[in-house]
């Protein structure tokens, strides 16, 4: 079963610098990038940078991420 | 036979050998690179074409659909960008006639542990597009930092020892631009091959055997699989290696206080011989 995960990007601000649902999930499920599509590897502003859900088919659901979240920025959802 | 070499060897005994597949014009000719795929700016690497749609295919087990989508990104990839794993011994050899070479941030490991620039320096890159990157800092975050070939060797041996895979990857094949150092979970071409059978990475041309008689079951080579090939044999207390999964990397044999566990050619043997 796959889940929704959702990340609120006005709560979530700088996860270039805190990226501690990444470090948190288990399976990392989580990816860091930028809304700015191809150009993720540039030296671009970190406001561009956003985390979202890639690897859905390996969240057990342990909820980690979201009880990690200084922002409670993130929901998963099955 | 590699399908690689077959084409590029060019003479030479494998294709990345060739120093014609280093050097690529310094201008750009776009090639036909097949299926249109919009990549997701979230994932790194090959794992950017595989959309919600391609997990959830797989999530259902949907046959039809898995093998469409993995044969567009698997044709886009391998004229764009691939890897193959190589060992440390032919990492080393090529490290011998390739220039510039340098150091940089590793993009998966930024996408999928959100690792900083100085503790990301594991990519290496080589050839006429290092100017690219040194002219045009912006242009790939964190910077380079050149290398001399004794500089560029002990970097790649050190993380070798790290329990790291050496991989080439091409950019725009069949030019190769770049040694990578992977690792399960946070290398995207390990990911995608291994977890969802989208062939970014190719195994090597060695495959490793385990000689049962030098094999003393002290297990310290375990870890060092990044590719779900090597495991205990509590039957037998000796290291076992499922050969049609291993990559040839050569990581558990470096590890083995034994010796037990050698590197044949994978040409060697024939039901392995087209295993990639």
């Amino acid at each position: 079963m796959l889940p929704t995960i959702t990340v609120d990007h006005k709560k979530c601000l700088d996860p270039l610098n805190c990226g501690k649902c990444l470090q948190i999930c288990p399976t990392h499920v989580l990816g860091l990038g930028t809304k700015v599509g191809p150009r993720k590897f540039k030296e671009i502003d970190k406001d561009q940078f956003i985390v979202a859900g890639v690897r859905f088919e390996k969240c057990t659901g342990c909820m980690d991420c979201v009880s990690t979240c200084p922002q409670s920025a993130i929901q998963v959802s099955f | 036979m590699c399908q690689w070499c077959e084409k590029y060897a060019d003479g030479y005994p494998r294709w990345y050998f060739n120093p014609a597949n280093y050097a690529r014009k310094l201008y750009k000719i776009r090639k036909d690179e097949g299926p249109e795929i919009q990549p997701n700016p979230i994932a790194p690497g090959g794992m950017a074409l595989e959309d919600r749609d391609f997990i959830e295919a797989l999530d259902r087990k949907d046959h039809e659909a898995i093998a469409k989508r993995r044969h567009d990104i698997e044709q886009l990839a391998w004229t764009v960008h691939f890897g193959q794993v190589v060992t440390l011994e032919d990492t080393l050899k090529v490290i011998d006639f390739i220039y510039p070479i340098a150091v940089m941030t590793c993009a998966c490991r930024r996408s999928m542990l959100g690792l900083p620039d100085e503790e990301n320096f594991t990519c290496m890159g080589m050839g006429p597009g290092m100017y690219k990157w040194e002219r045009w800092p912006n242009n790939y975050r964190g910077g380079l930092q050149f290398l001399t070939p004794d500089e560029a060797k002990d970097a790649v041996i050190k993380m070798n020892k790290r329990g790291l895979v050496q991989t080439l990857f091409t950019f725009g094949t069949p030019y190769i631009g770049g040694i990578c150092n992977c690792d399960y979970p946070d290398c995207s071409a390990i990911r995608t091959t291994i977890d969802h059978g989208v062939q970014f990475l190719w195994k090597g041309h060695h495959v490793a055997r385990i000689d049962n008689e030098l094999c003393s079951g002290c297990a310290s080579c375990i870890h060092r699989c990044q590719f779900k090939a090597l495991s205990f044999s509590a039957s037998q207390n000796k290291a076992y290696i499922d050969s049609f999964q291993c990559f040839g990397c050569g990581l558990c044999a470096t590890e083995c206080p034994q010796e037990a566990i050698s590197l044949v050619e994978r040409a060697s043997l024939p039901a392995l011989a087209n295993v990639w």
